[in-house]
């Protein structure tokens, strides 16, 4: 890697190929597009050691001595892993094909693989990972401001996504409508809503959550 | 299949060979029988009938005399009484009671008698019956004369139109009359045990000589057909275990023939296995090879160029062109075939044809096809390794049944021709009345994994190829001419010793 500071915050492919030939070959071949990789010879210790927190992609090779591809992608599913995998494989047939994509595979490629088909295939991973991982950041932080709300303000929010006006709030409550005015204002400024629209998009899921 | 089910399969086969041969010696049996009783009947109603006319003759030979009332000359000066005895044997004598006169003394008290009751009766009546001799006179009264005969019932039996042989035949024949007989034919029907007896018993149609026709038939066990019954029962099981061992051989074909099917199933197994091993064999150094030039091409693309890497990338491509080659040449030593030409030996081709067709048989049949072989005559033998010939063969033939499965099944036809191109050469010619080689395909055939057939390996004519070539033989597509696909297979003749 020619710039290691710049391309620390470029996405990482983990490549697990037990062919040092192939790990050699495919590694120069992803960096010709900036992309950071990270080769394993041995699958286990791939998914004993790896980094998951890296926005990146997985490489999987199907036929390892040891454990097989397919065995390796459930194992990452099971432990929930979020990076997409691609896997490559040197006689596909329509029956591992579907095998790995029932077991949730991202892609399926044929070996030798073609540098335009695999680097398209990295980039709509790293893409899908990246849009995941900002998914899952909104969620935690919508997760935490709904837990800064006090009981009252969830009941009154809760009636919000039903779709009750003020006064009928305070009918259901039994509370004034000026009281429920105020709850309202609160909840808005401790959700960071701007409007109710994005009030009920953000929320409206952490409602009926327990 | 547990012994036991086994032991009531062979008793329920034991059983009904039993039944079938049972009720066919039973039939055999009961229809001899029958042809006996109804031959029985007839004879005796012939007996019964001849018996009954002889006798009438008797009436009608004394109602003659009485009418011309012959007169009796003292010893025999008159011709006519004496003369009767010599037209009828069965006469003896004739009496003549004359008028105011007696019959002969010893014997005037029974034939006064049988007179007076002739004369009641009006027909002529028996006296002095000895029918253990087979002696009677029969006396009709009659005026002015009454006159009687001296019957010979022996002589009264027509042996000329007697319907058996007297001496030989079974039948017991006799004539009955008031406690005695006289036996007719002795017949056979000592009480020999077991049997059947048929009997019959009618008067004779005189009412002068009330006399029984007595017949008797006995048929012992030894008179059944054993001979024919015994035959029927060979024969039954003759079927049987004929039926038996054809249903065992038809057991064992097909399981010979699913053992075979196995047999490919694991074959083509391994053979995707190999393929399968191949393929990641040289998959890897292919992936290595093209993303490493891949990678340098980029590189050099690049502005600037980063030359150092890409010369990395392309030392790395070598290295794993070098590799693949390696694979290669490790694969072929893998599955590389021993010296066939070192195993040829000298062969009839003919009958390597016939070997390989003999396989093919249940093929051949469930298709409809009947191959026409020809072969040319004082074909020498071939020069070739026995098996690599009958695998190209069997190759051969196995595809043009598969074309002529194409077409329907009036037009199946496969023509085998064995003929000597030159003085070195035999050649076989496998054609078939399928659909032919398309162009297209024609120069690719025996190009390794082409195939025409979906499903189809495309190593069939591949290998059929490099095996006679390794044994100095040569297969090719012969030009298409008309219909169907020709492939002819050179084989060098084998020198004469």
């Amino acid at each position: 890697m020619n710039n290691d500071n710049a391309s620390s915050l470029s996405p990482l492919i983990h490549l697990v190929d037990d062919d040092a030939a192939v790990r050699e070959g495919l590694s120069l071949l992803i960096a010709t597009v900036g992309l950071r990789v990270q080769a394993w010879a041995e699958p286990q210790a791939f998914v004993a050691r790896f980094d998951r927190a890296s926005i990146g992609a997985i490489v999987l090779d199907v036929r390892m001595p040891g454990t097989s591809g397919l065995t390796v992608l459930e194992q990452l599913l099971a432990q929930g892993v979020d990076q997409p995998v691609i896997l490559l494989t040197g006689h596909g047939t329509v029956d591992m094909c579907r095998r790995a994509f029932k077991a949730g595979a991202a892609e399926f490629l044929e070996k030798p693989v073609h540098d335009e088909v695999l680097i398209e295939a990295l980039q709509n991973a790293v893409r899908q990972h990246v849009r995941s991982r900002e998914r899952h950041q909104a969620d935690q932080q919508a997760r935490e401001r709904y837990a800064q709300l006090s009981a009252r303000e969830r009941e009154v929010l809760g009636l919000i996504v039903e779709g009750l006006t003020n006064k009928e709030i305070g009918r259901a409550l039994a509370l004034s409508p000026r009281t429920v005015e105020t709850h309202r204002a609160n909840l808005f400024a401790k959700l960071g809503a701007e409007s109710l629209a994005q009030l009920i998009r953000r929320y409206a899921a952490l409602v009926d959550a327990p | 299949m547990t012994p036991h089910k086994a032991w009531r399969r062979r008793f329920a086969g034991l059983f009904l060979w039993a039944l079938a041969a049972g009720a066919g010696a039973f039939w055999l049996a009961h229809a001899r029988l029958q042809r006996l009783q109804a031959d029985f009947e007839t004879d005796a109603r012939i007996v019964h009938r001849l018996l009954s006319q002889r006798v009438v003759q008797h009436d009608a030979v004394l109602a003659t005399l009485a009418l011309l009332q012959p007169p009796s000359a003292p010893a025999g000066a008159d011709a006519t009484l004496p003369r009767l005895p010599s037209v009828y044997p069965q006469i003896l004598s004739v009496l003549q009671r004359p008028v105011g006169g007696g019959w002969p003394a010893a014997m005037q008290a029974p034939l006064a008698a049988a007179e007076t009751a002739s004369r009641q009766s009006g027909h002529p009546e028996m006296a002095l019956v000895d029918l253990p001799a087979g002696r009677y006179h029969l006396v009709l009264a009659s005026t002015p004369a009454s006159y009687a005969l001296q019957i010979d019932l022996r002589a009264t039996v027509p042996q000329d139109e007697w319907p058996m042989d007297m001496a030989a035949s079974p039948v017991r024949v006799a004539l009955e009359h008031g406690g005695a007989a006289f036996v007719v034919q002795p017949g056979r029907v000592g009480d020999a045990g077991l049997g059947w007896s048929y009997a019959f018993r009618k008067p004779l149609a005189a009412p002068s000589q009330p006399l029984d026709v007595v017949a008797l038939r006995r048929v012992g066990l030894a008179e059944l057909p054993w001979l024919a019954m015994l035959g029927w029962c060979a024969l039954t099981a003759a079927l049987w275990a004929g039926g038996l061992a054809w249903w065992r051989q038809r057991v064992a074909r097909q399981r010979a023939e699913e053992l075979l099917r196995l047999g490919q199933v694991a074959r083509l197994n391994t053979l995707g296995e190999l393929a399968a091993g191949m393929a990641h064999e040289l998959n890897q150094p292919l992936t290595a090879l093209l993303s490493s030039t891949q990678a340098a091409q980029r590189l050099l693309a690049d502005e600037p160029p980063d030359l150092i890497t890409a010369q990395t990338a392309m030392g790395q491509a070598v290295e794993q062109a070098r590799r693949a080659s390696t694979v290669v040449g490790r694969l072929r030593r893998l599955v590389e075939r021993p010296d066939l030409a070192g195993q040829a030996q000298p062969l009839p081709l003919a009958a390597a044809v016939q070997d390989v067709l003999h396989l093919l048989e249940p093929e051949l049949a469930r298709r409809g096809i009947a191959p026409e072989v020809s072969a040319a005559p004082d074909l020498p033998p071939v020069q070739a390794e026995p098996v690599a010939l009958q695998q190209i063969i069997h190759n051969l033939l196995m595809n043009a049944l598969q074309a002529l499965e194409q077409v329907p099944p009036a037009e199946r036809r496969l023509a085998l021709t064995l003929a000597r191109p030159d003085a070195a050469h035999v050649a076989l010619s496998v054609r078939d009345h399928g659909p032919g080689v398309p162009p297209e395909a024609r120069e690719h055939l025996f190009e390794p994994f082409y195939t025409t057939r979906t499903g189809g390996l495309g190593l069939g004519l591949t290998l059929c190829e490099s095996l006679a070539q390794a044994m100095g033989a040569s297969l090719a597509l012969a030009p298409a001419t008309g219909r169907g696909a020709e492939f002819v297979l050179t084989l060098p003749a084998a020198t004469a010793p």
